[in-house]
Order: structure tokens, then sequence, then C-alpha cells
């Protein structure tokens, strides 16, 4: 049977972000694919050499929607180590706590998504419901469904008092349950099953050769976690756990999502619990000596890691971050080989992706 | 206390033909950073071969031109300074480059079990030209295609070397040199603005 080409996308693969793909069929087979990127690449890293460190915060956060929280904050981890500053402990315990909420939100979308994509509406929609409370959460305590503002230089410019808590403790209390529901219909649920498993492979081998991170590293079976590897703020004395899959299959990475959705829900609690009182953030603005520092965080999606340079002056020399997307769309040649074109979205969605991260 | 191994400097020097410059340091939550500045280019690859061995995984490579640090002396106002005084040489790196703002400067992120180590090298800017890292590692492809479409470097051995994100039409080096605002955009919303004020000039006269 002969082979031939077809262009998928660059819009509507999975996500309304674009990637353009040229896919090799035979029949309805994919053979190989080809990627080109580009279509949102923005030169933030170029813009970000011509803001202050102060300005940049704001620019940073808005590289992407759903990781918006981790990207100031590993920007923030790398000037705090150029200006030897440490970060109160609160400050500590308040940055894990708004980095967790915007994991379950991420979590919860993509797995939403892939029911989405599987013909699954009504679950679609029952997790969308469920993202919702997460979204009420960060609306309530950080004044923002998206964007939390939550970072500055040397800690966090906002607190939790009683109030807050307690608002909080209720919302995990509300979402837990919920969670529990939508992992079981993802557990047994047959037709979902059918589609999700053994689809869209990738074994332990690629993922080590392609460098992928976050869930989709955890799903080929690789236990790498920043939070555990190289923990930073508040994660050192929290307990967290590593959840770990063999398949390397659209279900193993969206079965990694829920279980992570359920520890963000334990970690939370554990920072409600053991908040310790102090300050948020220092009374005056650093200064920034000229240094070099890497930075590395767990965005949602993996690994997050910032490299900076300073020269002295209030403005970055050098910066620049790259994102977990940047490393997975490689795995993509793997996971689509021999898939079916039906299938190509449903796998794309699995890693993921995240175009605006990727290409800045 | 560091969470590298014990002997990764001297493996280092082991695999470097030239010279290194070593150095380590961990924070309080036992996270290990190293930098290892190489004299000679052409010990990227047999360094990153070790590294490969050692299981290192290559998180991702930052490409810049560095700017030479001020002096100091011009804030001394009691200084006789007549002018005349020579500036002084600008410096350079272990290799012998001079960093004069035009050279280069590359960092390859090694993540070694969450311990990061950075490998430094230096090119001046007439030979930016380095050995490509992707037949070893994977992850250096698209990072080594996108430092290429940013700065005039040339990668050897790179087996796709094509634009990443920056289109065929677009000059190369866009960081080495200033795009204003009109030329980026095709001067579509400058030359919209300006007869949006022009109409209403027009109808205040």
């Amino acid at each position: 049977m002969s082979t031939f080409t077809i262009p998928v996308g660059p819009l509507h693969v999975a996500l309304e972000e674009p990637m353009y793909f040229k896919v090799d069929v035979t029949g309805e087979t994919v053979r190989s694919i080809d990627m080109t990127a580009g279509h949102v690449h923005r030169g933030i890293e170029y813009l970000a050499t011509k803001r202050t460190f102060f300005q940049n915060i704001t620019l940073i956060e808005r590289i992407c929607s759903l990781c918006s929280n981790s990207h100031p904050e590993a920007y923030c981890m790398a000037l705090e180590q150029i200006a030897d500053l440490t970060v109160p402990e609160r400050a500590e315990y308040l940055r894990v706590c708004a980095s967790e909420i915007k994991r379950i939100a991420s979590h919860l979308f993509n797995v939403a998504l892939m029911a989405h994509l599987v013909g699954f509406d009504t679950l679609f929609m029952h997790v969308m419901q469920t993202r919702e409370i997460a979204q009420d959460i960060k609306e309530t305590l950080f004044g923002n469904r998206m964007d939390l503002g939550a970072n500055c230089i040397g800690g966090v410019r906002f607190d939790f008092d009683a109030e807050k808590l307690s608002f909080l403790s209720g919302q995990l209390d509300r979402l837990e349950p919920e969670v529990d529901e939508i992992a079981g219909h993802y557990r047994s649920n047959h037709s979902l099953l059918e589609r999700t498993r053994g689809i869209g492979v990738l074994t332990r081998e690629q993922a080590v050769a392609c460098g992928v991170v976050g869930p989709v590293a955890r799903a080929s079976g690789i236990a790498y976690d920043v939070r555990v590897k190289a923990p930073y703020a508040a994660y050192d004395r929290l307990d967290v756990p590593l959840h770990t899959r063999s398949d390397g299959d659209v279900w193993s990475r969206a079965m990694i999502r829920i279980a992570e959705v359920k520890a963000a829900i334990d970690l939370l609690r554990q920072c409600v619990s053991r908040l310790p009182v102090g300050p948020t953030a220092p009374a005056e603005r650093p200064e920034v000596p000229a240094g070099q520092a890497i930075a590395k965080c767990e965005a949602p999606r993996g690994e997050l890691i910032y490299y900076m340079r300073t020269d002295g002056s209030n403005r970055p020399e050098r910066i620049k971050w790259r994102v977990p997307s940047f490393m997975n769309w490689d795995a993509l040649r793997f996971m689509l080989k021999d898939a079916k074109v039906a299938d190509i979205a449903l796998i794309v969605n699995s890693v993921d992706p995240c175009v605006s991260c990727t290409e800045r | 206390m560091t969470r590298l191994p014990e002997d990764l400097e001297a493996r280092l020097r082991a695999a470097a033909s030239g010279e290194i410059g070593f150095t380590s340091s961990s924070n309080a939550k036992g996270v290990s950073t190293a930098w290892c500045e190489l004299a000679d280019k052409a010990d990227l690859v047999p360094v990153a071969r070790l590294l490969k061995e050692m299981g290192a995984r290559l998180s991702t490579i930052s490409a810049f031109q560095p700017q030479p640090v001020e002096s100091d002396d011009d804030d001394d106002e009691d200084d006789d300074d007549d002018g005349e005084e020579e500036d002084p040489p600008p410096p350079t790196s272990l290799g012998g480059v001079v960093i004069d703002g035009k050279s280069y400067e590359i960092a390859y992120h090694f993540d070694l079990d969450g311990n990061t180590l950075t490998l430094l090298l230096f090119l001046p800017v007439d030979a930016g030209v380095v050995d490509s890292l992707t037949p070893l590692f994977r992850t250096a492809d698209w990072t080594e295609r996108e430092m290429m479409e940013v700065y005039n470097i040339r990668v050897t051995g790179h087996p796709n070397p094509r634009r990443l994100f920056i289109d065929e039409s677009v000059e190369p080096a866009v960081l080495e040199r200033l795009i204003p605002f009109s030329t980026l955009v095709n001067a579509a919303s400058t030359r919209e603005l300006w007869e949006k004020i022009l109409a209403t000039k027009g109808n205040a006269a």
C-alpha cells in the first residue's frame, strides 16, 4: 500500500494552540511525523532583558496560562539565589499552596480533554465542573482564575488568614470525593479504556532518550519529580509521593495526573495544618548583584528550568528557560509511530502540550 | 555537602584534554549546582560523552553574548583622571576568547539526578562554530536549532539543521541586531495608528 502525507494542524490538534504536523500514513496507520513550530513565537526571552527584574514578573507570568504560576516561581528562585535571599518559611509554604492549586486545575483540564477526545462528553463536562472548584479556590484566594500574581522576589505577594484557610479546607473537602469519583470512571469505564490503553506507547528507553519530564516521564517508569529530586520551597518538609507507572500509554499518563491531583489535595492539607507564622516577603526590594543561577521547579507538565545571568544592573543580562513541553514534543515521534490516524489528537493531548510555553 | 559524585571534578579533568575551571556549591536543601568552564571547545563532545555514561540528562542549552564587566574606576571622583589613561584590556575566558560583547558563551545544562552541572564554553564572534551534541543527546536537537537561528552560531554535525521557530524568510541572528517594532510588525499597526491620528486631526482642524 502506498504512503501519502496528510497535514494535521496547525489549528485544533487537541488544544486550541497551533502546531503543524506532517503525518506520513499508509492506509490509516501513521508511519512517521514531522513537526513545524513557531506560530506563536513572541521573543519573550529578548523582551525580558529589556525590563527590570520586577517588571519581568508580570511578563513572565503571561508566557503560558495553565502553568502561569510556575514561571514566576522559578524566575524568583533564580534571582533569590543570585541575591542570596532566604525566603521566609511561611512564604515557602504559601508558594507550595499556589503551585498545587494550579496543578489541580491544569491536570483536571488535561484529563477532561482526554474524555472529550474519545467522545465521552458527559465525563468531559463532569471533570470540567469539578475543576471549577479549583477555579473558585483561585478566584477567592488570589482574585483571579488563571494568573495568580502570587510570587515576588524573596517571597509571596499574598497571605491566608484564618477565614481563607477554612475556605480552602472546605473546598478541598468538596473536591476530593469528586476526584475519587472521576478516578473511578477513568479506571473502569470500558469505552474509555478501549480507546486509551496500549495507545501512544513510550517505552522507558525512549523516554530516557527523549529526556521527557513530568507525568509523561513518570508514566513511562522514570521516577523523577523536581519536588522530590531537587526540593525547593517547602517540599523538603512535606510528604510528596512520587507516582510512576510502567506502561507509558495514553491511559497511564492520565492516571498519573489523576493521582497527582489527589496528592496535590493532600499537600494543600499538609500546608494548611503546618503553615508557620511569620513574614511572607522581605521588607525591602532586594539589590541583585552580578551573577548566574539555575532554578528548577516542577510545573504541572514537569521540570521547568530557568537560567539567569545578571550583570549588576536592574535587568537580566540573559535569561533562558526550558519548559517541560519543549522536551515532550520529541516523544510524539515514538508515540505516534504505527498509531491510527483517529488517535493522533488523543495522543498529542496525552503529552499535555503547551505551545505558548514551548515557543515563548 | 554535595549530592554530586565525589570524583566529578577529577573525571571531568580526565575527560578534557584542555584546562577546565570547576566550581560547585550546595544550597540549604542539599541541592548541588556545579559549573565547569572548558578552555578548549573540542573538549565538549568527550566531556558530554562522559556525562552520558554517568547517566546525565541534557536539560537545555543557553547561548548568549556576555558583555564585558565594567570597571568600577568611574566611582572615584577624587582621581586625577586626565582621560589619557588607557582602558584596561577586555576580559578573556579561560581559553583566551576575548569577552567583548560580541563573542559567544554557550552553557550546556546537565541534570544529574536533580543536581545541575553546567558546561560553559566560549566562541569568538568570527569563528562561532561548535560541535553538535545531538548525535549523543536527542534532547539537544531543538535547542541547537534554536541557538542557530537566534545567533550567528554554526553547529556542525547536526542531523537536521533547519530553522525551528523563525521562518526562513527572516534574516538570521535575530538576537544580534535591533529590529524596530515597525519592521517587526511590517508597519501594519503603525500606519493604521498614523491614519487614525490624521483623521482625528483632520476633524479637529
